[in-house]
């Protein structure tokens, strides 16, 4: 058994605890990348690889498609995800392969000991920002609504949170986007927990796209609440949290005729002798 | 006897289908035919060409001069009559393509029927077939050529080639980002219902697909150039640590940067052989024709498969895009699919696949590696790593890989020379040392501006090769040209 090199209360131990609850562990596989997050990929016992930095997703694409009949979950950091890999998140919501992708964002590369990322707040100060990072953050929530995500959620790093998102994750047919928004305790000690709201307490509707857009505007990854957001909202300065949209739409395993068979008969590429 | 014809005009004005009409021809009457097509990155306009060469004999490449210049436009006949020979024929008249057609089948005295028959197969038969015979019959001159029997030969370009060698090799997945001249690989694998063939964002998508169905048994593979290549490159070396079976075809083209990237080169045996950061076991092969194309291809699959590493086949755009007249079966190599899910990983790890640091680990996984390399050395030498032709007795040498095999072959034809053509690059066959020795003259060719591959022999045998003929300028040799230079050298 390997000892975790995870800080002593680093909230990748959530991430890592809820998927231990939900996953079929006889017929999955899961990819990691680069960052304190992959080594998530060490402490479970699934198949799969801990690949480059920002390729995760082409890659549980590539094992999708090698055999359909696995569950794949792809996990990166907000380095992984936004930064190195932005081009096949963009990409991997569009295609719709049911792939479901855990984002720890904590909003600082940590691995290499604290620089700013593309989701870090206007202020932050970190090694590779020392007069404060003076760049508007991403807001990936918004990305992936407008790139046609399927399934939109983000969460706490809360193991009842992660593991309820995670398994109607799974439940979903098609490319589930999954952020936990996390601190990091050594480098970007965020405390979001007086901040965040249920958006399935509230009454939010997930099938409604441009209700799914308002929710996602109301916090724009800076600490202070955006401009934009009336001043009269009792959401203020409030963080949503859950499953911000999800609607069925086609999958790219169903459109293509080899892989159709494929998940007929239960079989991998593996299985077939040319 | 060999007869040189060249179809030139704007892009999209028939070139193509003209060159291919009349090859099919010639190949279906028992010729020998050679073409190439030379064109730029553009739609429509611009000057395009193809170069047809045939003979009662084998032919593997063009020559400089022309014998019959079929001039679509007005551009081809301004740039390319300087070219011809002496009792050449301009087809000049401003007329639609088919016209032109009809006209080289009574130059040639070709049978009329075979036109009409290969027309059907196009679009706008009737009208087609109209000017067809309008040119045919308006047409009267005449070029005497050789009879010849009949033959069981076939029409392959290279990048059909690499497509064969790769389905027959039991190709599942193929993976691609359009880039020329590797793209008519995809175009080509598409036909083959059992292959997935699926375009992704990009080459940093399309070689990371590749690990992923890699890693679940399923055999993939993918087909790139140039920048498309370099961006494959980090993940060559992730497939090197993890052992992982993949497959590229590196199409090559005039670099550096974005270079004229339609035409050729060879410019990219250190980038390929280099590819990718940190020590690890590859296989780098390149063939000469199509034949070669198929065969390698299965080398290539065979040799990612058993040792479970990255495999690249060396080609280019003369090779993957001219069209070679074939008269045998290739010898296809078989491979298993030897790689089932488990844990993978770009870090160094223990056996158990947990990640490390340690020094004695990290240091047997080095020898590992240092093991898999001998161990493809040992195995490639089951294969033909280099051929050799021409005079075999002959004192005088000529070394080239690759494309340029055609065009040295046809040179050296009246020639006392000895041609090696080296098909492995990585792992190298040291044994041709003792080809190089005690040799009187040795001259290296390659299409490329610093003789990439006499310094990989050097860096093997020790030997400094000082003769050399290089093209770099985006355009293959000529075999007539070729045999002035070589016999130059000799002298």
């Amino acid at each position: 058994m390997i000892i975790p090199t995870w800080c002593i209360g680093c909230n990748n131990f959530q991430v890592l605890t809820a998927l231990k609850m939900v996953v079929d562990r006889k017929n999955s596989a899961m990819v990691a990348g680069i960052g304190c997050h992959a080594r998530i990929f060490d402490y479970i016992d699934l198949p799969g690889i801990h690949t480059l930095h920002g390729r995760v997703l082409p890659t549980c694409l590539g094992i999708k498609i090698g055999n359909p009949n696995l569950n794949v979950f792809g996990f990166s950091g907000d380095g992984d995800a936004y930064s190195e890999g932005m081009e096949h998140l963009i990409h991997a919501a569009r295609y719709n392969s049911d792939i479901n992708y855990i984002v720890h964002n904590n909003q600082v590369f940590a691995l290499t000991v604290g620089q700013s990322t593309p989701t870090s707040e206007i202020g932050f100060k970190s090694k590779s920002t020392p007069l404060g990072n003076k760049l508007q953050p991403l807001n990936p929530i918004k990305i992936m609504l407008a790139s046609g995500a399927s399934f939109v959620a983000r969460v706490s790093s809360d193991i009842k949170q992660i593991e309820y998102v995670l398994k109607e994750a799974m439940k979903h047919k098609g490319f589930s986007f999954i952020e936990v928004l996390m601190p990091c305790i050594t480098f970007h000690n965020s405390n979001y927990k007086d901040k965040v709201y249920s958006l399935e307490e509230t009454g939010h509707d997930k099938t409604n796209f441009y209700e799914a857009i308002k929710k996602a505007d109301e916090f724009d990854y800076n600490d202070s609440t955006p401009l934009g957001v009336p001043q009269n909202t009792e959401y203020r300065g409030k963080i949503p949290m859950g499953i911000f949209y999800q609607k069925e739409k086609p999958v790219f395993e169903d459109q293509f005729e080899q892989l159709k068979k494929l998940k007929e008969k239960g079989i991998s590429w593996k299985d077939i002798t040319n | 006897m060999r007869i040189n014809v060249l179809f030139g005009g704007e892009a999209g004005q028939g070139s193509n289908i003209l060159s291919h009409i009349l090859g099919k021809t010639l190949i279906e009457n028992g010729y020998f035919v050679f073409y190439s097509r030379d064109y730029q990155s553009i739609i429509r306009g611009g000057h395009n060409f193809n170069v047809l060469t045939f003979s009662n004999e084998s032919v593997n490449s063009n020559d400089s001069k022309i014998d019959i210049l079929v001039c679509l436009d007005k551009k081809t006949e301004e740039i390319h009559k300087k070219d011809l020979n002496e009792n050449g024929i301009v087809l000049n008249e401003t007329k639609p393509n088919m016209y032109f057609a009809g006209s080289i089948f009574k130059i040639l005295n070709l049978d009329f029927q075979i036109l009409e028959k290969q027309l059907k197969k196009l679009n706008k038969f009737e009208e087609n077939l109209e000017e067809a015979k309008k040119g045919y019959e308006q047409e009267k001159r005449k070029l005497d050529i050789l009879k010849v029997d009949k033959n069981d030969f076939y029409f392959m370009d290279g990048n059909q080639g690499i497509s064969q060698g790769a389905i027959k090799s039991g190709l599942d997945i193929y993976y691609s980002y359009p880039i020329t001249p590797a793209t008519f690989i995809s175009n080509e694998l598409v036909k083959d219902e059992n292959v997935l063939v699926l375009e992704l964002e990009s080459e940093l998508a399309v070689i990371n697909a590749v690990v992923g169905s890699s890693i679940t048994g399923a055999k993939a593979m993918t087909g790139t150039s140039a920048g498309g290549f370099d961006l494959m490159t980090e993940t060559l070396s992730l497939a090197g640590i993890a052992e992982i079976p993949l497959v590229v075809y590196f199409g090559q083209r005039p670099g550096p940067g974005t270079g004229t990237p339609t035409y050729t080169a060879q410019g990219d045996l250190n980038c390929a052989i280099y590819s990718g950061h940190g020590e690890f076991p590859k296989l780098v092969i390149a063939p000469g024709d199509p034949i070669e194309a198929q065969e390698l291809t299965s080398h290539a699959f065979y040799f990612s498969q058993k040792y479970k590493i990255p495999s690249i086949i060396l080609g280019d755009k003369h090779l993957g895009e001219s069209f070679y007249t074939l008269s045998s079966e290739p010898n296809i190599t078989s491979s298993e699919k030897t790689t089932s899910l488990k844990k993978y990983s770009g870090n160094e790890i223990t056996e158990k696949g947990e990640t490390t640091s340690n020094a004695e680990i990290v240091k047997s996984n080095f020898e590992r590696r240092l093991k898999t390399i001998d161990s493809i050395k040992t195995d490639a030498e089951n294969f033909e790593m280099f051929k050799v032709y021409g005079n075999k007795n002959s004192k005088n040498i000529i070394v080239g890989w690759g494309s340029t095999k055609g065009a040295i072959l046809d040179s050296i034809k009246n020639l006392d020379v000895k041609f090696i053509q080296i098909l492995y690059l990585e792992p190298f066959p040291e044994k041709i040392k003792q080809e190089l020795e005690k040799v009187e003259k040795i001259i290296l060719i390659e299409n490329n501006s610093t003789g990439q591959l006499g310094e990989l022999i050097a860096k093997k045998t020790g030997i400094f090769i000082e003769d050399k003929i290089l093209r770099y300028d985006g355009r293959s040799f000529f075999a007539d040209e070729l045999e002035i230079e070589i016999r130059r050298k000799l002298k």
